[in-house]
């Protein structure tokens, strides 16, 4: 597509790094029909296509953002069903971080929404922060009539989860492997994940030791910035991302992958090397994105052992971040088969839960309506259980299936010599 | 009775520009009824304008009588795949029946089920229009969407738009093999269920009708395939099996229904409705018969029945190909659309020349 | 090319016209904020641009037919939309009109297996279509490229055709009956689930009508059983002239596979690094496909293959599984957001006679030489529907023009040796100004007065299909 910028404006690498992608894009339309906003609101403005022109007229114009603009980029999920879709190869993870950077620069949000999207920022990335701020919520949830702001309520609404006490599994420390050691990780242990549910981290590491596999969490890692960075606050996610790229470069020697089981956190991880192109960390950056590994990547690379048969019929939900921000899209279904559940799919496979990351907090109608659809497709196929990579599609599906949402790595442990997931038993 | 039979295109224009009422637009003349009109044949456009059998293409002048197409292509093993029906037993009349008389009527056959009607063959048409104006639409080539689609919209309109001076079509070769599968059945409602039953497989039927006795499958294509095709309908209808004769062109002019001394109806309606209007006409003593499917219904009824009485609940449209009754013998459509049907005649041929006949 | 000036008149009333239509529509129907507009000022051919004066998305055949209503009656220009991937411009706005899209009427209305029909909105996309039904075993036969996207109203005002319509047809010929608003606000049905029409085939004028007589809302569509199997070959040749001419000898020898496409080398590199399908790396590949039981298969491929043999092919292979078929179809389906990878290009569409391939694909190999622009080649073969894609830089002025002018003459050729402008994308504005190379005054006048009747003020989409001098005078 025809593109009008100056060469001045050209000079700048994000702007170089736009058009670039902009004159890719031959507005074909073909992303619009898997894109989840759009299926909800049916206006060309929610859709991929739209979003990448309102960028494209913001940046040429080089104008700050505008309400209009913001409304549409804030209905994005981020979830990259578009990329997954486009045939042209249009990088659109990369043109809208830089419109949401362009957007935190130039426009001024109003007060409330400030006060929440600052309020995040400072509490989901911090674990202990977070769990404390559960706790408040759910001493709130009684009020939650009396809350105006459907976005409020949608953080209260969270509050329904239990809240998990601290694990000392997580703590920074080295688990050694079972028996001869036949490879060594990273784990990444997450940020808000660990305030959610405990049981996710700690079956990848009795799952990754039980197959010789010495499971090392250094300290210093934190979040992994994807937060912050989906509101387009660039430095802090930077210095988030910064602090884990120096962390886990000390540990490179020997190391087999940097292994992450909350697959939103692995596209962000293994987009570094794109984040720090043009700083000096580039190389380290890098280096830390090639070894970055979904779980599920992960273990399809290890020769496993024969499988305790659970025989468990289990419908399995993609999250965006594994199969579109990572193209991980057998591996986690082969693995649950090769440990003897009777697994399938749902219709539509590729539209989003509607979790993606912070967005059923800020788009609290959108987010229910695909959690809506998402719940309905899966308990058509009638499963006893649903797996998912991602704690926050667990969260999201979880209120509204009827069955038991576990992740992945826990019946892969189960089936390999762990115990049975709690939220199994209890169910 | 003038006739007039212009020999070409400049002459037919000619003759329509001079004339001051209505005329009676001829073919073959194998459907019109004895008509007080000057009539204006097609008998002097004849011939085939130009035949590409590895492009699957015929253009040919409107008058050419069928049979000499028919001859042309089966020449080259090639057919017209609408298979249009013969109204000479129906209507007791004569002559030959030209291409142009079909494509006017959109005649199609038993095969319209599956590859279409004649107007889905249709790729291209020149006629002449009320005012003398010669107007070319469509072309030669399987795919065309240049423009408005005005060659398809001649098709069934009876010349009323215009008169057809040429046309083309897509042809297709003739199968190696056809097979004829028969089950006994006598009652209509089990017959449209087996034909959808045979019409939902992938097995490719090429017919599918009911005599009143019993269900007529037909298959087509190389014969491997035909024979395991037909081997496979047969398990999936119990019953079912091979008829040694060809009852498709009987099936087609409606020929069992001809000699009864009755009005004949044609009925297009959705294949399920037509189990349920089969049915009630029954009850009401009328001869009938199923084709493509179920979606067509011929039925033979006392004279004078208002047959569309007994469908007013179950849309389509019906046709009383003979007979006369208070009723009209096409479908009247519904207010607003036939006044687009009116807007398009009007503009098309203002001095109302080739107002259909009936 | 250009579009007609926004009428002053018109402009002057926007607020006016903009209160009207939201107090006639509920809430987040109506988009009026130009930011908003500038995503509505194209579809698929980019090339030309322009934000509408409002757009309105409606949910029911109802408010579609209270907006059309209020513009009727303050004479303001309408055009319709569809998903917008038009490769002609035909739901390009005017800078007077109000688009009215339809993407929000996506509802199954009805699905009926016995009678094999199925009733949809028609904002529902192609393939969803098929989506709604194929777990039964059925599936509406038109294929476009853009099937995932695109609507089902779209398809309908192009008459869209696509891969497998050598053998299922294209849109009219699966088309059944519409629901239809005219101009004025009046709600007619035109066909339903019976075959034919009592009169005349209105179907078949409003089927390519490119949204100048109505806005479609509703369709009954003609589903198929799917077949019991369908296995596509690649054929990799060493020139286009006899790839070309290979396929016209299968068509002549009467096998009839149910699709055959061809691809040169520009676009099998391009779609093999989308979709990794295996193409092999030649001046010319030929994809067919051919249906039915694995003995059928077999048989008819044989029949091919003997064909083939004779033009010397460099490879012969065959799918082997039912992954490689889709990616094999992915990779031809995505060809030109894959070759958009590579370049910017505008693509044509003009039919010829299949006899006429191989001559035609010399010339424009000719006519590409001549302008100095690249041109690659993806379509349709087995119908004669040609795309060639003339390669350009949309950013470096004065290329587009010549694009025009080469594109020019590449759909003259087409319509000298016996085809048309447009096979299957549509006229809209890209080829408006060559009708009057295929059709004479007359021609054009015969199809004008259908507009007369359907939409008298012309004020649906008038600024597209007829050259504008030649509707001077109808149009407001
Ligand atoms: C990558 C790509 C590949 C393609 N491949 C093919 C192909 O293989 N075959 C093919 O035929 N086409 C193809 N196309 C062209 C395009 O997809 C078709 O023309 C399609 O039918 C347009 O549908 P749409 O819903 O996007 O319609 P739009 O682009 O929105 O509109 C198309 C036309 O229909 C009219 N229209 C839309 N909605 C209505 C309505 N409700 N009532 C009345 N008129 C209406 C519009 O005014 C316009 O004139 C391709 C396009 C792209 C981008
Ligand atoms: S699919 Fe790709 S090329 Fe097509 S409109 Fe979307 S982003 Fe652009
Ligand atoms: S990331 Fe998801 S929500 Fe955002 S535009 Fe792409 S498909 Fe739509
Ligand atoms: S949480 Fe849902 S949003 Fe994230 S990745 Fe899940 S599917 Fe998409």
């Amino acid at each position: 597509m025809q593109t009008n910028f100056t060469e001045d404006q050209l000079r700048e690498p994000g702007i170089a790094r736009a058009n670039e992608i902009l004159r890719a894009c031959v507005h074909c339309g073909f992303c619009t029909a898997t894109c989840p906003s759009y299926q909800v609101l049916g206006d060309e403005l929610d859709s991929p296509r739209g979003r990448i022109y309102l960028i494209k007229d913001m940046l040429e114009s080089g104008r700050p953002a505008d309400a209009e603009t913001v409304s549409h980029i804030d209905r994005c999920l981020g979830c990259l069903a578009c990329m997954t879709t486009c045939p042209s190869g249009v990088h659109y993870m990369h043109l809208v971080d830089h419109a949401r950077a362009h957007i935190e620069k130039t426009w001024t949000r109003p007060w409330p929404e400030r006060l929440l999207r600052g309020a995040l920022a400072r509490i989901l990335p911090y674990p202990g922060r977070f769990r404390w701020a559960m706790v408040g919520a759910k001493l709130a949830r009684p009020f939650r009539r009396l809350v105006p702001d459907a976005r409020a309520r949608a953080m209260l609404d969270m509050a329904r989860a239990p809240i998990a006490a601290p694990s000392a599994m997580d703590q920074p420390q080295v688990h050694p492997a079972a028996g001869p050691r036949r490879g060594r990780v990273v784990l990444m242990t997450g940020c808000a994940q660990k305030a959610l549910d405990a049981d996710i981290n700690a079956a990848t590491i009795r799952l990754l030791t039980r197959l010789g596999i010495e499971v090392v969490i250094p300290e210093g890692e934190g979040c992994c910035g994807a937060l912050v960075h989906h509101m387009g606050r660039e430095e802090e996610a930077k210095q988030f991302a910064a602090r884990n790229i120096c962390t886990w470069m000390a540990q490179m020697e020997g190391l087999d992958a940097i292994v992450i089981n909350t697959s939103g956190c692995g596209t962000t991880v293994k987009d570094y090397g794109h984040i720090f192109r043009n700083d000096p960390l580039a190389e380290a950056a890098a280096e830390v994105s090639a070894k970055a590994k979904d779980i599920t990547e992960f273990l399809a690379t290890l020769d496993l052992p024969a499988p305790e048969r659970h025989g468990m019929r289990i419908a399995y939900h993609a999250a965006c971040s594994l199969q579109h921000g990572q193209k991980v899209t057998a591996a986690p279904k082969t693995l649950l088969q090769a440990a003897g559940y009777e697994v399938s799919s749902p219709a539509d496979a590729h539209l989003c839960c509607g979790s993606a990351g912070t967005y059923n907090l800020m788009q609290p109608e959108i987010a229910a309506e695909l959690g809506r659809r998402k719940a309905g497709t899966l308990m058509a196929l009638q499963p006893e259980a649903i797996a998912a990579g991602n704690i926050g599609c667990m969260t999201q599906i979880g209120a509204r299936s009827g069955v038991p949402v576990v992740h992945t790595v826990e019946l892969l442990d189960w089936a390999w010599g762990g115990p049975e997931p709690a939220k199994l038993a209890q169910g | 009775m003038t006739v007039i039979a212009p020999a070409c295109e400049a002459e037919l224009a000619e003759a329509i520009r001079a004339a001051n009422g209505p005329f009676a637009i001829r073919g073959g003349g194998t459907r019109s009824p004895a008509a007080d009109r000057p009539v204006l044949s097609t008998a002097g456009l004849v011939g085939v304008v130009l035949y590409e059998p590895g492009a699957l293409t015929l253009v040919v002048k409107a008058g050419t009588p069928l049979a000499e197409v028919e001859d042309v292509l089966a020449a080259k093993n090639q057919r017209l795949a609408f298979e249009p029906m013969d109204h000479r037993p129906v209507l007791g009349t004569s002559g030959d029946p030209t291409i142009g008389g079909a494509l006017a009527v959109n005649a199609s056959g038993p095969r319209r089920v599956q590859a279409g009607a004649a107007r889905d063959f249709l790729l291209g048409a020149v006629f002449v229009d009320g005012e003398g104006t010669r107007v070319r639409n469509g072309g030669r080539v399987m795919k065309n969407v240049t423009g408005y689609d005005l060659a398809r919209l001649q098709a069934g309109a009876r010349g009323s738009l215009g008169v057809l001076t040429e046309l083309s079509f897509k042809v297709l070769p003739v199968p190696e093999r056809v097979a004829t599968l028969a089950l006994a059945c006598d009652t209509p409602g089990r017959a449209v269920a087996e034909m959808s039953r045979a019409l939902g497989s992938p097995y490719e039927v090429t017919g599918a009708a009911w005599d009143g006795a019993r269900v007529l499958l037909r298959i087509e294509g190389f014969a491997d395939s035909v024979a395991y095709r037909a081997g496979e309908l047969a398990r999936i209808i119990p019953g079912l099996a091979p008829a040694d004769e060809d009852p498709w062109p009987a099936l087609r002019d409606g020929a069992a229904l001809a000699p009864m001394e009755r009005d004949i109806w044609r009925v297009s309606l959705r294949a399920s409705h037509g189990a349920v209007l089969a049915e009630r006409l029954r009850e009401a003593g009328a001869a009938v018969q199923l084709d493509w499917g179920g979606a067509l219904l011929w039925a033979a009824t006392a004279p004078g029945t208002d047959l569309r009485a007994e469908m007013a609940d179950l849309g389509g449209h019906a046709t009383r190909l003979r007979g006369q009754g208070s009723t009209p013998a096409r479908h009247p459509d519904p207010a607003p659309v036939a006044a687009l049907a009116a807007g398009l005649r009007q503009k098309f041929d203002p001095r109302g020349l080739f107002a259909p006949e009936g | 090319m250009e579009l007609p000036s926004p009428n002053p008149a018109i402009l002057d009333r926007r607020a006016e016209i903009v209160a009207r239509l939201k107090a006639a529509l509920p809430a987040g129907t109506v988009i009026d904020d130009p930011r908003g507009l500038v995503a509505y000022e194209c579809d698929a051919l980019t090339a030309y641009r322009c934000p509408p004066l409002a757009v309105a998305l409606p949910r029911s055949t109802q408010e579609v037919a209270e907006a059309l209503k209020i513009c009727h009656e303050m004479g303001v220009p309408v055009v319709p939309r569809g998903a917008g991937t038009s490769l002609a411009g035909g739901s390009l706005p005017t800078g007077d009109a109000v688009v009215i899209g339809v993407a929000r009427l996506t509802r199954v209305l009805e699905t009926d297996y016995a009678d094999r029909i199925i009733r949809v909105e028609t904002g529902r996309t192609n393939l969803s279509v098929t989506g709604a039904v194929e777990a039964d075993g059925f599936f509406y036969a038109p294929d476009p490229s853009s099937q995932l996207a695109c609507a089902i109203s779209g398809n309908i005002g192009m008459n869209s055709g696509g891969a497998h319509c050598l053998k299922y047809g294209v849109t009219t010929n699966n088309l059944l009956g519409v629901t239809m608003v005219l101009m004025d606000g009046t709600v007619v049905e035109i066909g339903g689930a019976h075959m034919d029409a009592g009169d005349l085939d209105l179907l078949s004028v409003i089927c390519g009508s490119e949204g100048q007589l109505g806005i479609v809302t509703e369709a009954t569509l003609r589903i198929l059983p799917k077949p019991e199997g369908a296995r596509p070959v690649l054929m990799g040749f060493g020139s286009s002239r006899v790839a070309g001419a290979c396929v016209s000898d299968i068509i002549e020898a009467g096998v009839l596979p149910v699709a055959i496409e061809f691809m040169d080398r520009p676009c099998i590199r391009a779609c093999e690094a989308f979709a990794h399908a295996g193409y092999p790396d030649v001046e010319a590949l030929l994809i067919i496909e051919v249906e039915g039981s694995p003995a059928e298969i077999d048989h008819q491929l044989r029949l091919i293959r003997g064909i083939a043999e004779r033009h010397g092919p460099e490879v012969i292979r065959e799918s082997t599984t039912a992954e490689e078929s889709a990616a094999i179809w992915l990779g031809r389906k995505s060809a030109f957001g894959a070759m958009g990878q590579i370049n910017d290009y505008m693509c044509l569409d003009g039919t010829i006679p299949v006899t006429e391939l191989p001559l035609v694909l010399e010339r424009i190999g000719e006519l590409s030489a001549q302008y100095g622009l690249g041109v690659a080649n993806v379509f349709h073969a087995g119908d004669g529907n040609m795309h060639p894609l003339i390669l350009f830089d949309a950013n470096k002025p004065g290329d587009l023009e010549l694009c025009e002018q080469m594109g020019a003459d590449i759909l003259k050729l087409c319509v000298e040796v016996g085809g048309c402008l447009t096979g299957e994308h549509g006229v809209g504005v890209e080829k408006r100004d060559l009708m009057t190379v295929q059709f004479s005054e007359d021609d054009l006048e015969a199809q004008l007065k259908v507009k007369d009747v359907f939409d008298p003020k012309w004020l649906l989409n008038a600024a597209k299909v007829f050259p504008l001098a030649v509707t001077e005078g109808r149009r407001p």
